[in-house]
């Protein structure tokens, strides 16, 4: 799926916009730039952020609390996955147990996960893994679904054994659907991160923001919201990336 | 009488010098149902001589492709024995027999000749090795240069090349094939059996090819077995003594009018 030159030429000029409104709404006085901030004083106030190691050290446990959340919750919700969806009567028996777990927002257990373990680097990841495993789960499960039995028929027939048709048929089938769920993950797990962070933390990006928020420093948190927002941008498009690579046979 | 009754053995060599390298006998197949057990197979008993080309054919619903499924080690009979090179098949193994899907069936993420090269992949087999072995048997069923192309990139028959390709990529000496060219239409139908006789004299495989048409059957066979609907048993066996190559025209001949016939009589019979 390559973009034509209008389409790109027109989300340049999409982008433009924005960012000239951002920039010309509080020179003009229409929004107040005690509230609103021109952009580039945001831009310049995002650079001298940077330059201080402080935010930085926040910016790199953020982003470990979210990378160490989602490396536990790619595997094991996988394998979940694979569990619950080839045995059909452990799936039948988990089904609303994970659904339900699936469909309540996550955030209601924060204070939980405070009691039980604190406000450290471990309670924002364990509530990451916990924000993020049962889409992986989920997603898991539609990919299974994608396994056609004939390929694991031609598998069989050559003489697969169980691992090598796991590895084989399984992964390269359920591939495109589950980067796509990992995807999803990601996201919400920096989601979860964040607001573990802003929730109650001494270190983070989300707890930086917070901060900013309360002392009505608006150059900051934009500058932040920036930062954040780029790293987010960052981590969407590498593993889409991976997922066009893996998916171009399903065109 | 008595000197050509001792040369007969003789003969009979001459004619046939292969020896046999599929045994059935006494197979049977019952399989539950919701509708209670299905007898579909019963007293099956043949033997494939090394070399031949024999194909099955039968009316749809006879347990054709089961008994070729059973022959792959693909599904396991209910009772009776088959040996293939002397040895019960069990389980599949593909180092004596290589197997051809009425689907291509190729996966759709490997490249054609990565896809010839699974079985390959599967024994662990170096990959310069396998880039080899695959490339030479894409250029056996003329794809020669289709090798980087992705399935979805290939015609139907091409595919089935491929297919043909993967099975014969082990070297095995039995190739089955269940109705390779059911999907494809008419002309590829025909192009493609006579691409598959000129592979099979290239590579003097056995072939067991199962087919529900009876102008592929009598095209295609040295012996054709007739089986007949439900329960399905060999009705019938016939060698096909048209010369080979076989060509176009000869399917307008006698003969193969005759064969094509006695096929129809067997098949149409229990039909009714």
């Amino acid at each position: 799926m390559r973009s034509s030159l209008p389409v790109l030429l027109g989300r340049a000029l999409l982008i433009a916009a924005f960012l000239g409104a951002w920039e010309a709404l509080p020179r003009l006085g229409v929004a107040d730039p005690e509230l609103l901030p021109p952009f580039s004083t945001v831009l310049g106030t995002l650079w001298g952020l940077l330059a201080r190691p402080a935010l930085r050290a926040d910016l790199a446990i953020t982003t470990v609390q979210l990378l160490v959340a989602v490396a536990v919750a790619l595997p094991v919700g996988t394998l979940l996955g694979l569990l619950l969806s080839e045995n059909p009567r452990l799936g039948a028996i988990f089904d609303p147990l994970v659904f339900f777990l699936f469909s309540i927002p996550k955030s209601i257990f924060l204070p939980m996960f405070i009691l039980t373990m604190g406000i450290g680097f471990w309670q924002k990841v364990a509530f990451g893994v916990f924000s993020t495993v049962f889409i992986v789960l989920m997603s898991a499960t539609a990919a299974v679904r994608a396994v056609r039995p004939d390929h694991v028929f031609v598998a069989r027939a050559f003489g697969a054994t169980r691992a090598q048709i796991a590895w084989r048929v399984y992964l390269p089938s359920m591939l495109p659907i589950l980067l796509e769920g990992f995807r999803l993950a990601v996201i919400f797990g920096f989601t979860a991160v964040l607001l573990a962070e802003m929730y109650a933390s001494r270190t983070g990006m989300g707890h930086q923001i917070a901060s900013w928020g309360e002392n009505f420093m608006m150059d900051r948190l934009f500058a932040g919201v920036l930062l954040l927002a780029i790293v987010a941008i960052v981590l969407n498009e590498a593993i889409r990336a991976v997922e066009v690579r893996c998916s171009h046979w399903r065109s | 009488m008595q000197p050509l009754a001792e040369l007969k053995p003789v003969v009979d060599e001459a004619i046939a010098p292969e020896r046999p390298i599929i045994q059935v006998s006494g197979l049977d197949h019952v399989y539950p149902s919701r509708d209670g057990p299905v007898h579909a197979l019963s007293d099956i008993a043949l033997t494939v001589g090394e070399g031949r080309f024999v194909v099955i054919v039968g009316p749809s619903g006879c347990g054709k492709s089961s008994l070729l499924m059973m022959l792959a080690g693909l599904r396991h009979q209910t009772a009776g024995t088959i040996l293939c090179s002397g040895r019960p098949i069990t389980d599949p193994d593909p180092d004596r027999v290589g197997v051809v899907f009425q689907e291509a069936n190729l996966f759709p993420w490997l490249t054609a000749i990565d896809n010839v090269a699974f079985p390959l992949a599967l024994r662990g087999v170096s990959r310069a090795e396998r880039a080899a072995r695959a490339n030479a048997m894409l250029e056996l069923v003329g794809l020669g240069d289709a090798g980087g192309r992705y399935p979805h990139e290939l015609s139907g028959g091409m595919k089935q090349r491929v297919s043909i390709a993967r099975g014969l990529v082990q070297d095995p000496p039995v190739l089955l094939m269940d109705e390779p060219f059911a999907a494809l239409d008419e002309q590829t139908r025909m192009a493609m059996g006579e691409e598959l006789l000129r592979i099979w004299s290239a590579t003097r495989k056995t072939v067991v090819f199962v087919t529900h048409s009876l102008t592929e059957a009598v095209y295609l066979a040295d012996e054709v077995l007739v089986m007949s609907a439900r329960p399905g048993r060999i009705v019938d066996r016939m060698e096909v003594e048209l010369p080979r190559p076989r060509t176009y025209e000869m399917m307008a001949g006698a003969v193969f009018g005759r064969l094509r016939d006695r096929i129809w009589q067997q098949i149409k019979a229990p039909a009714r």
